[in-house]
């Protein structure tokens, strides 16, 4: 059981915010941490991993991380972390990368046979697509055999089909290695395909913490389906009135009564929903 | 969901709205659409989409209904739940699946071999391919 019950004035572009957080996690869970940029979210995981000071405390399993008398230095806790930008020692090969960890041949040989890093192993990073980075800082993360986890945003800077890929290793990792993994992440699918908890974090506070498919899942009253967008016009077709909507990539048209189209504002955040019944899916 | 093979008999079009009227063996079937495909022309050959859960079912109708889609059609197979009915249909030997309650299939009650009218609005009807 990893028991965090920390305090942290945070000082951000909106201003002076309290990070104020207090969470039970058990042992071999996989949590994605998710909320606005600005959160909180790293600093979270900066706090477990030592990186920085707060006040409260923070218990993993017996042993005291944190308290308000003593910090364990970073190098004491079992942690892994993996970082957005990789953070690569350059100079040194793949294979050095991970030993500077810990000088375990038989670790290292293992982590890049799973993650298929075998013949790069003697490649400098630069070498590398972003990928094959992230693999390495991911089995980096591995080599002393963490408790914890934590990885901040490992996957936004690569590709979709690269990202699945990646996501199906880290969760490999994750059960073979019996880790309790801690993952910032914005990306739905993401979380979904990979944790069973998540914690939503607003201005510094947990706002949600429950299953994937309850804190994603977005309906309004019986509809279950649903996006936000942005209302970008209206205009009128026949007798009906056409609101053209903004929704990830794409624009959509809905058809809307001349009342509801009334009360809505070009420019204006919308949500756009109907009923797990009505829509079709068809694969490519 | 059911798809349908169908051929385009007629385009009416105002303003951006489209009502395509399609030749299904020998029925014939309406759908109201915003901007149209260029591809779809008077001959076309169509998938329809038609949601199993927008196709109610009519037994015995007297009165008028305002569905512009009332095919008939028989009754093939009923597949019961607990609280939905899944009913098979054949529409000029075209397969069309219906979903509805199991007590309003009770309330009709439907069986195989049933002749009915499969109501659809209009406005339930997509394109989901053109074929030629």
């Amino acid at each position: 059981m990893i028991a965090i019950d920390i305090c942290k004035t945070l000082y951000g572009s909106m201003g002076e915010m309290e990070l104020n957080v207090d969470l039970q996690i058990n042992e071999g869970e996989f949590i994605a941490l998710a909320g606005e940029s600005g959160s909180g979210k790293t600093t979270l995981l900066r706090i477990i991993a030592g990186l920085e000071k707060a006040r409260g405390t923070l218990k993993v399993g017996d042993e005291i991380w944190m308290d308000a008398k003593h910090a364990l230095p970073p190098q004491k806790r079992k942690i892994g972390f993996v970082f957005q930008d990789y953070a690569l020692f350059p100079n040194m090969t793949v294979l050095q990368n991970l030993l500077f960890v810990q000088k375990d041949h038989a670790l290292a040989a293992q982590l890049l046979e799973m993650t298929g890093l075998d013949e790069l192993r003697d490649r400098l990073p630069a070498t590398l697509s972003g990928g094959q980075k992230q693999r390495v800082s991911l089995c980096r993360a591995m080599m002393n055999r963490p408790g914890i986890l934590l990885m901040d945003e490992p996957l936004s800077a690569l590709d979709p089909a690269m990202r699945t890929k990646l996501q199906q290793e880290i969760l490999t990792l994750h059960k073979n290695f019996g880790t309790t993994t801690i993952m910032v992440s914005h990306d739905p699918s993401e979380i979904y395909r990979l944790a069973g908890r998540v914690v939503m974090l607003d201005h510094g506070r947990i706002i949600q913490d429950d299953t994937p498919k309850k804190v994603l899942l977005k309906t309004s009253g019986s509809q279950k389906f649903s996006f936000e967008g942005e209302l970008l016009d209206i205009v009128q077709v026949d007798i009906i009135m056409v609101a053209i909507v903004s929704i990830g990539q794409q624009l959509v048209e809905v058809v809307i009564s001349p009342e509801e189209a009334a009360s809505l504002h070009i420019g204006e955040r919308v949500t756009l929903s109907t009923k797990a019944f009505a829509p079709i899916l068809s694969n490519r | 969901m059911s798809i349908l093979s169908a051929t385009v008999a007629s385009i009416q079009s105002n303003d951006g709205l489209n009502i395509v009227t399609f030749a299904v063996g020998e029925e014939s079937l309406s759908m109201v659409s915003l901007e149209l495909d260029e591809v779809i022309r008077v001959g076309s050959e169509c998938l329809l989409n038609v949601n199993a859960s927008s196709v109610a079912i009519g037994k015995n109708c007297s009165g008028m209904l305002s569905y512009s889609n009332q095919l008939s059609a028989r009754v093939t197979a009923i597949e019961s739940g607990e609280l939905l009915a899944r009913i098979v249909l054949d529409i000029s030997g075209k397969h069309l699946e219906s979903l509805i309650t199991v007590a309003s299939c009770k309330r009709l009650g439907l069986k195989a071999g049933d002749e009915v009218k499969a109501l659809v609005k209009a406005t339930e009807i997509s394109v989901s391919r053109v074929l030629a």
